[in-house]
């Protein structure tokens, strides 16, 4: 269970230091065994909010809690796996010497069969022997996420787990989180595509500006979004602003792109 | 501990790997081999050059593996974000520094054996500076004992340079670390390398700011004074910065002196202390930073 209460996040800009809001007055609790999608346009604040439940940042003020533990204690991470936007890794290093590497910094004894498994789980066994400078972007994403699944954490977070991947990569991505949805594990995990929602999360959050303004379960949401479609379609000015229909298949990701567009204007 | 080793392994063969230390290394040996043809030019005392020499390229080529290295070992994982992935295992930030830094020392002390290794071998064809230590079968009779090896040692002089030059670029290295940690990796070189040129003539800088005394019919007399101002400033910088300059002691190795035991135990303190106290001070800072 991931707990944030009342997060600020500024960044200093700028030589005078100026403060620039990141993620304003955030609070989230991600539920243990469920998925929860985290979508947002860019620049919302999505990975800097993940980057303080991983304990990479501190946050300004509020506080973030894993399993009881605060982010910044190293045993909120002794369960957690967590997979970075654009991952990179050291020069001149072998794929499978980088996870093995990683397999040591866990508390955990991981022989090497597990080693074996999670490199084909994530589809990048067949190039373990070859240097990771030598990788496509596509390839270290599956590295990473082989890392990230290692020791079979209970609490997942994939920021932009999708970006770089081929259709076949989505695909099996997403058969791997449904494959841990059924193990029970807690995902957290972010995006822009709309139109993984409904396929994968149980709840989805969604940021606008560093503000949270939505944080429902999948079916409250369809809801919402059904009567929000009814009025729509009783307005006139619907193809000024707003999604098309044709460009977003459900009526979900209608609604969600309007809830962003409308909080990103104001 | 257990991540410290791992780590400090994992760093040991990134450093390896990297194409900057096997420039230097390989810089180093070809100095070291080339000191045996500057030697050539002289007719006199051709070991004495050959050692103040190498000691030097062996000296010069390490601290920059320290500064270059140093400056870059943590800068360069969080610029490439790839420290992502090992700080967010359960592992705390001091531990992944901790290894990070046993990594490059690691480095340091592999390449410093690697060019002293060099160097004896030059040093052992030159048949110059080695101390011959004969291994005799033990016989009855004197008449029949026989060598039937002959062991080349260096002497203890050049031994302490080289564990003064491993201590040295130790202490460069985490010079270099803090200064990553507070400003980018190219302003971090170079204040090490004015920290490090300062830190060699700040002791020679001071002795010449002294007053300049003579002693006439039993008594002390100041003929010379330096301005105030310039004497307080480098008493300042010479008991602020370390002084690298006890760490030099080609000049005792070239004549072939013993370092005493206090000389030794003194650069290793000096050295250590030093050390440990900014590393301990980069930990901190190290601790409170926002990785992003
Ligand atoms: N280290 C930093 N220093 C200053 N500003 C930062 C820093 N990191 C993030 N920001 C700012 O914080 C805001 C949120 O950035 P963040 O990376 O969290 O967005 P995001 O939602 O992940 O976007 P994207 O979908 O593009 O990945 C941005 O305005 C960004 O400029
Ligand atoms: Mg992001």
């Amino acid at each position: 269970m991931i707990k944030l209460k009342n997060v600020t996040k500024y960044f200093r800009v700028g030589f005078f230091g100026i403060k620039k809001d990141a993620v304003k007055n955030l609070s989230l609790n991600i539920d243990k065994g469920k998925i929860t999608g985290f979508f947002g346009p860019n620049g919302a604040g999505k990975s800097t909010t993940i980057k303080m439940i991983v304990g990479l940042i501190h946050p300004s003020s509020g506080s973030v809690e894993i399993n009881g533990y605060d982010s910044q204690d190293y045993r909120a991470r002794l369960n957690l796996g967590y997979l970075p936007e654009n991952p990179s890794f050291p020069r001149g290093i072998k794929g499978i010497d980088i996870v093995k590497y990683y397999s040591k910094l866990l508390n955990k004894k991981i022989d090497k069969n597990s080693i074996n498994e999670v490199l084909k789980l994530a589809g990048i066994f067949y190039a373990r022997n070859i240097h990771v400078h030598k990788y496509s972007k596509g390839m270290t994403q599956r590295l990473a996420l082989a890392v990230s699944i290692l020791g079979d954490p209970e609490i997942l977070i994939f920021d932009e787990p999708l970006s770089g991947l081929d259709p076949i990569g989505r695909k099996e991505f997403k058969d791997i989180i449904f494959k841990l949805k059924e193990k029970k594990k807690t995902i957290f995990f972010s995006s822009h595509v709309l139109a993984d929602s409904k396929e994968l999360c149980d709840k989805i959050a969604v940021l606008v500006g560093g503000r949270l303004i939505k944080d429902e379960s999948i079916s409250v949401l369809e809801e919402d979004a059904y009567n929000y479609l009814q009025t729509k379609t009783n307005d006139t000015d619907v193809t000024e602003n707003g999604a098309e229909m044709s460009d977003y298949n459900t009526p979900l990701e209608v609604y969600l792109y309007d809830l962003m567009l409308k909080n990103k204007r104001n | 501990m257990k991540n410290i080793l791992y780590t400090a392994i994992y760093s040991f063969n990134e450093i390896k790997n990297s194409k900057i230390f096997y420039s230097f290394l390989v810089f180093a040996l070809v100095l070291i081999f080339g000191s045996y043809f500057v030697s050539q030019t002289s007719f006199i005392s051709q070991g004495r050059i050959m050692v103040d020499f190498s000691i030097f390229a062996i000296t010069i080529f390490n601290i920059f593996i320290g500064i270059f290295i140093g400056s870059s070992i943590v800068y360069d994982d969080i610029e490439k974000k790839s420290i992502f992935l090992s700080i967010t295992r359960p592992v705390k930030r001091t531990e992944y520094l901790i290894g990070r830094f046993m990594g490059l020392t690691a480095a340091i002390i592999f390449s410093t054996i690697i060019m002293m290794f060099i160097f004896y071998l030059v040093l052992l064809i030159m048949h110059k500076y080695v101390i011959p230590f004969p291994i005799r079968s033990v016989g009855r009779a004197p008449l029949h004992t026989k060598t039937f090896l002959t062991l080349y040692l260096l002497p203890q002089s050049l031994l302490i340079q080289a564990l003064f030059i491993i201590i040295e670029s130790v202490f460069i290295a985490v010079v270099a670390l803090f200064f990553s940690l507070i400003t980018s990796k190219a302003l971090a070189s170079i204040f090490t390398i004015l920290v490090f040129f300062i830190g060699n003539v700040s002791s020679r800088m001071n002795t010449l700011v002294m007053p300049a005394k003579k002693i006439i019919n039993g008594k002390e007399i100041i003929v010379h004074r330096a301005n105030y101002v310039l004497t307080a400033a480098v008493h300042l910088i010479y008991s602020v910065l370390p002084n690298f300059s006890i760490f030099n002691i080609s000049s005792e190795v070239s004549y072939k002196i013993s370092i005493s035991s206090e000389a030794i135990l003194y650069g290793i303190i000096y050295g250590l202390s030093y050390t440990i106290l900014l590393f301990v001070i980069s930990s901190l800072l190290f601790a409170r930073r926002d990785i992003s």
